[in-house]
């Protein structure tokens, strides 16, 4: 039985069709990308019987739970080049919409939505590095992993913001099995870094692949300093890095907590890095404080801002970028509860952030299990759309490249696909 | 959709052939650019793009999302042109073709070139725009259109 039978959402929003006439300006595929993050995608079984793990790109450590007991690839190549970052999403007695399908039609791989075929798809492809081993017999798939042009490596899998309970973000289920008082995450030791270094040698032998090294890790709190600890961490996981690849300067996007001008200066002086994210999440003060009220406590909407312009400073103009969750600002029952009301405020409050140099990654808020907002309703699409076009706009307006971000070395944020016509 | 016949995939593939590719972006400004590398894959024009923030790149995109238009014109060695009208019907920015193609063309253009994509332009229309064969084509469907000087010379033919 669909879902809409039971909680009618199609007749209380506009149709995938209709956002299209009313925007001309969305690309149709760039859309159904935003709509596909934001309902989810189930795979048939024949969708499940064309995944080939020893081909396509299956994460048996993945680090995201929810999606279900049957392997799927982690992400789809859609036919514009560009990605969708979602693999099989299982259905709950509180998923609110029907999510799209993905299914086999003449032996062709295809996104579904009641019947209508509207895109062809491919899964992505394996890293040649992934069946390898460490010379201290680490499996590689477990120090690095990938998306279709970036490599990625995570040097903590513990987020300490959930150290007090309920202060990590409400929206977040990365690393949700390390969220226990008494569980610091994996280890970091010498062998590590060196598998680090390892990893990385064996990834650069598939030449054009990766048009990027991407970091992330949950949050450090520990040092003389906050995040000083989370500093170092980067740094050594970067030197191991630089003894595989050989270049002064090289495309690092890292995605860190909010550090200090003196701990930028310090990353931009004793590593490679050129470009810097730390995600503000939510682009409005008093919801900050209620979706993220670790960073709210220990660091501070307004601060946080601060140390964002201070990078700007340090990497230049269109070398910062600043995460969001796009529609989490109308969680309930602090959010906005008017679509227009959030819209316009959110996008004020970019384009104040941008004035100073600062670029926007838009992730499109989906509920998943492990988050405190599992159970929420995410907005319409038609909200998810406007929010991508005006963050594009907003991005023109103020003269900022989005390349370190973009469809080929992220591929997760509809605004910044928007950019590869501009 | 348009069929490419074998005798046109044999004059792409020879080296001293000039294929040129029109794109217009969302404001419809043209532009025009060589790509030696464009040749025939099943029925479809293929080329490679090595420039991720060339304006041809760019263009290509715009068309792709919005089901515009391109057009390819090929100048064989003997001078007969061809005229294409296609859309975009593909673009492949990663996975084992891409990087198989990435190889190829460090082996040709050195190892510095790099590779922003694989584009495919599904061909609609296709029409040989030589000017001997226009020639003859204006004079059998207009044969006034002309100077009078001309006619005189062909006056048998009216």
């Amino acid at each position: 039985m669909s879902i809409n039978n039971r909680t009618k959402w199609r007749d209380m929003e506009l149709s995938y069709k209709q956002v299209l006439e009313k925007y001309p300006d969305i690309p149709p595929i760039v859309a159904l990308k935003i709509d596909v993050s934001r309902r989810g995608i189930a795979y048939t079984d024949a969708a499940f019987e064309k995944v080939n793990p020893d081909k396509h790109h299956v994460e048996p450590f993945n680090y995201m739970i929810g999606h279900g007991k049957q392997i799927s690839p982690i992400g789809l190549f859609l036919r514009d080049g560009s990605v969708i970052c979602q693999g099989h999403q299982e259905v709950y007695n509180w998923t609110y919409r029907d999510p799209y399908v993905l299914d086999v039609v003449d032996d062709k791989l295809v996104i579904v939505d009641e019947d209508k075929i509207y895109e062809e798809v491919r899964f992505w492809e394996k890293p040649d590095f992934y069946d390898k081993y460490t010379s201290n017999g680490t499996p590689m798939r477990e120090i690095a992993s990938a998306r279709p042009q970036r490599l990625t490596i995570a040097p903590a899998t513990k987020c300490h913001f959930w150290d007090v309970p309920k202060e990590g973000c409400k929206y977040c289920a990365l690393f949700s099995a390390h969220r226990s008082c008494n569980d610091d995450g994996d280890i970091r030791d010498d062998k590590w870094f060196e598998d680090v270094t390892e990893t990385v040698q064996e990834a650069l032998k598939q030449k054009g692949r990766y048009a990027s090294f991407h970091m992330t890790a949950g949050s450090t709190l520990s040092g003389k300093e906050i995040f000083d600890d989370e500093v170092d961490l980067y740094i050594k996981t970067l030197h191991a890095a630089e003894k595989a690849i050989d270049a002064k300067k090289f495309p690092v996007k890292l995605v860190a907590s909010a550090f200090s001008k003196k701990q930028l200066q310090r990353m931009y002086e004793e590593t490679a890095i050129t470009t810097y994210t730390t995600d503000l999440e939510v682009l409005n003060k008093d919801l900050f404080g209620w979706v993220c009220p670790g960073k709210a406590r220990l660091v501070g909407y307004e601060e946080w801002k601060k140390r964002l312009y201070d990078a700007v400073d340090i990497f230049g103009r269109g070398n910062v970028d600043c995460g969001i969750v796009g529609g989490v600002e109308t969680a309930q029952p602090n959010g906005f509860s008017d679509e227009g009301e959030a819209l316009k405020n959110i996008l004020a409050e970019a384009e104040e952030i941008a004035s100073h140099g600062i670029s926007f990654a838009d992730c499109v808020w989906n509920t998943l299990p492990g988050a405190i907002f599992m159970k929420q309703k995410t907005p319409s699409l038609e909200y998810y759309v406007r929010l991508a076009l005006g963050l594009a706009e907003v991005r023109r307006k103020n003269g900022l490249n989005i390349y370190t971000d973009d469809y080929r070395r992220c591929g997760n944020h509809p605004n910044t696909d928007l950019a590869r016509i501009d | 959709m348009a069929i490419i016949s074998d005798e046109l995939k044999r004059i792409l593939d020879e080296p001293e052939t000039l294929k040129a590719i029109a794109t217009n972006d969302r404001e419809g400004i043209p532009h025009i650019v060589f790509k030696g590398t464009l040749h025939v894959e099943g029925n479809d024009f293929v080329f490679y793009d090595l420039l991720q923030s060339s304006t041809n790149n760019k263009n290509l995109v715009n068309a792709i999302w919005f089901d515009q238009k391109v057009a390819i014109n090929i100048l064989s060695k003997d001078k007969r042109s061809f005229h294409i009208v296609g859309t975009p019907s593909k673009s492949i920015t990663a996975g084992k073709e891409f990087e198989k193609v990435y190889e190829k063309i460090q082996t040709r253009f050195g190892e510095e070139t790099d590779l922003n994509a694989i584009w495919f332009i599904a061909p609609e229309t296709i029409k040989e725009v030589s000017y001997e064969t226009r020639k003859q084509e204006e004079r059998e469907k207009f044969p006034i259109l002309a100077h009078l000087d001309q006619i005189t010379i062909r006056r048998n033919e009216l």
